[in-house]
């Protein structure tokens, strides 16, 4: 076996071939992925503890499916998902400050603004201002708010905008949901958000991430000398994958990193112990182990470590916008120490993140030119070769 | 200007630098873009031999009780940590370099308060 093209030998069926960029730049192809994968499939869209008391509720915009989705606990317990959408005269229910809106309801309902009707968090509709001015084909029962598909998996909430989905969470999880399973997500819950509009296709995004080739060049400042020896674990799982990504570790750290180590191993270049990885993430216990890389199709990239984890969701807003949501997670702080250690760490990861996103639109810009119709990818490129073909099959089908 | 910054007897070395006391991640990041190569390195070179005595003196109180007078001096120590790895990673460049533009990043916990050590994420 060629060591070098192992992930060909294992993954024969990818191909080795060049990929084309009429994917990245194309409107037409765009509107096919907003009808056959954003409006069919499961999207994760927070987490269950973002929304921890009854009447709390988060709303999301999602235009690549065409939508905003009100997610809101009951006082019931459940959270349930809705089009925010009012059967009035379809004003947005709740008023959105920009992609992300949270909000809290004491009496677990929403009000529309523009003429105050009420919805319960079961989405019902319980109240009409001057309701008895409306006309007897009115029927406030079949008025509520309409449902989206919710289900989750450890803590995460994913929506399917479809009207029936052709499959459940689990389904469309598969292996996936058992490779990760048992990971302390929420006890690591101290998260920090980052956001940005890229003007690059969502693709071009999620490419840039899911490679490990780039360490030595685009980090050569913020993580210098963390010698890359590549991929290792890669599983394809139907739409989804997964990888180990590798790194050797042992540079000295600098001297206010390693105060900030001691005190919080919150930063993803310090070594730590595996004490809470799941059987099946770094299975050999490799030393070198840095961090699981996955993604969920279509559009989060999902990561896990020793004491941290991190998402990267690209929603796509136009066939070359993007908005980029990176989120950062440790374990909250109990002390003032703690707590600056974990600033040190966000810190680091902001400038790496600054480093990533730097070539995307770049790379969009030059692609648009069409001076090059293909990119070539090797083989430790492979979850990009995959990203590639899923995208495909789902808009060809 | 109604409370003007203050430091314990003990730090009171570290008073010019004042103006990097700042309460949010927000303020330091804009404090740092709008430093000089000189004035990091000064700033650097000035709190790092303190910063083990600073994080002791501050964690005689529980996260989210610090009390005011101490407020200055953790805006100081969350400073070192914005300018850190500019001295020691980027060889005294104000901004990253060969970055993406930092103005168009959105930090959701930019304008929190960070001595009261809330859930970043924008939800309480
Ligand atoms: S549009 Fe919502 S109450 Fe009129
Ligand atoms: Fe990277």
């Amino acid at each position: 076996m060629n060591a070098e093209h192992r992930w060909l030998e294992a993954y024969p069926e990818l191909g080795s071939g060049p990929i084309s960029t009429e994917p990245y730049i194309s409107p037409d192809w765009y509107a096919k992925e907003k009808e056959k994968i954003f409006r069919k499939v499961w999207l994760c869209v927070g987490r269950a503890n973002e929304l921890p008391k009854a009447g709390d509720y988060k709303v999301k915009r999602l235009e690549a499916a065409d939508t905003s989705v009100i997610v809101m606990r009951g006082k019931d317990g459940q959270i349930r998902a809705f089009h925010n959408a009012c059967a009035h005269r379809g004003n947005t229910v709740v008023t959105e400050h920009g992609q992300e809106t949270y909000g809290r309801s004491k009496a677990a309902v929403v009000t529309c603004r523009f003429h105050g009707w009420v919805y319960g968090a079961d989405g019902a509709l319980k109240s009409v201002p001057s309701e008895d001015r409306f006309y007897a084909c009115f029927d406030k029962q079949k008025n509520g708010l309409a449902p989206i598909h919710l289900e989750s998996w450890e803590g995460f909430l994913f929506v399917n905008v479809a009207e029936q989905p052709e499959n459940s969470l689990a389904e469309f999880l598969g292996d996936y949901a058992e490779h990760f399973r048992g990971f302390p997500f929420d006890e690591l819950d101290y998260g920090f958000t980052y956001r940005t509009e890229l003007e690059c296709n969502w693709k071009v995004a999620h490419d840039a991430f899911a490679e490990a080739y780039h360490v030595d060049t685009i980090h050569a400042g913020s993580f210098p000398n963390v010698f890359s020896t590549g991929l290792q674990n890669v599983k394809l799982m139907g739409p989804h994958r997964t990888c180990a990504v590798c790194l050797t570790l042992d540079a000295k750290p600098t001297p206010v990193a390693g105060v900030a180590n001691r005190i919080a191993g919150a930063s993803l270049v310090s070594l730590r112990g595996e004490s809470m990885l799941p059987p099946l993430i770094n299975p050999d216990r490799r030393s070198d182990f840095a961090f699981e890389l996955s993604v969920i199709f279509p559009n989060t990239l999902l990561h896990i470590s020793e004491g941290i984890w991190f998402t990267h969701q690209f929603w796509p807003i136009a066939h070359n916008r993007t908005l980029w949501e990176g989120r950062y997670y440790v374990k909250a702080p109990q002390t003032n120490a703690q707590r600056w250690a974990i600033e040190h760490a966000m810190t680091l990861q902001r400038n790496a993140w600054l480093e990533d996103t730097a070539t995307m639109e770049d790379t969009q810009r030059a692609m648009q030119s069409r001076a090059k119709s293909i990119q070539h990818l090797q083989d430790d490129e492979i979850l990009i070769r995959h990203g590639a073909i899923v995208v495909e099959q789902f808009v060809n089908a | 200007m109604t409370n003007q910054p203050n430091l314990p007897p003990a730090f009171a070395d570290l008073a010019p630098f004042l103006d990097w006391a700042l309460p949010t991640a927000d303020e330091r990041q804009q404090r740092r873009l709008a430093a000089t190569s000189e004035g990091l390195r000064a700033f650097y070179d000035a709190v790092l031999p303190r910063l083990e005595d600073i994080l002791s003196a501050l964690d005689e109180y529980p996260l989210g009780a610090l009390p005011e007078e101490l407020r200055p001096l953790y805006g100081i120590a969350l400073s070192l940590a914005e300018v850190a790895p500019h001295i020691e990673l980027y060889g005294g460049a104000v901004g990253v370099p060969y970055a993406f533009e930092e103005g168009r990043f959105i930090a959701v916990h930019g304008g929190q308060p960070t001595w009261q050590g809330l859930q970043p994420m924008g939800f309480q």
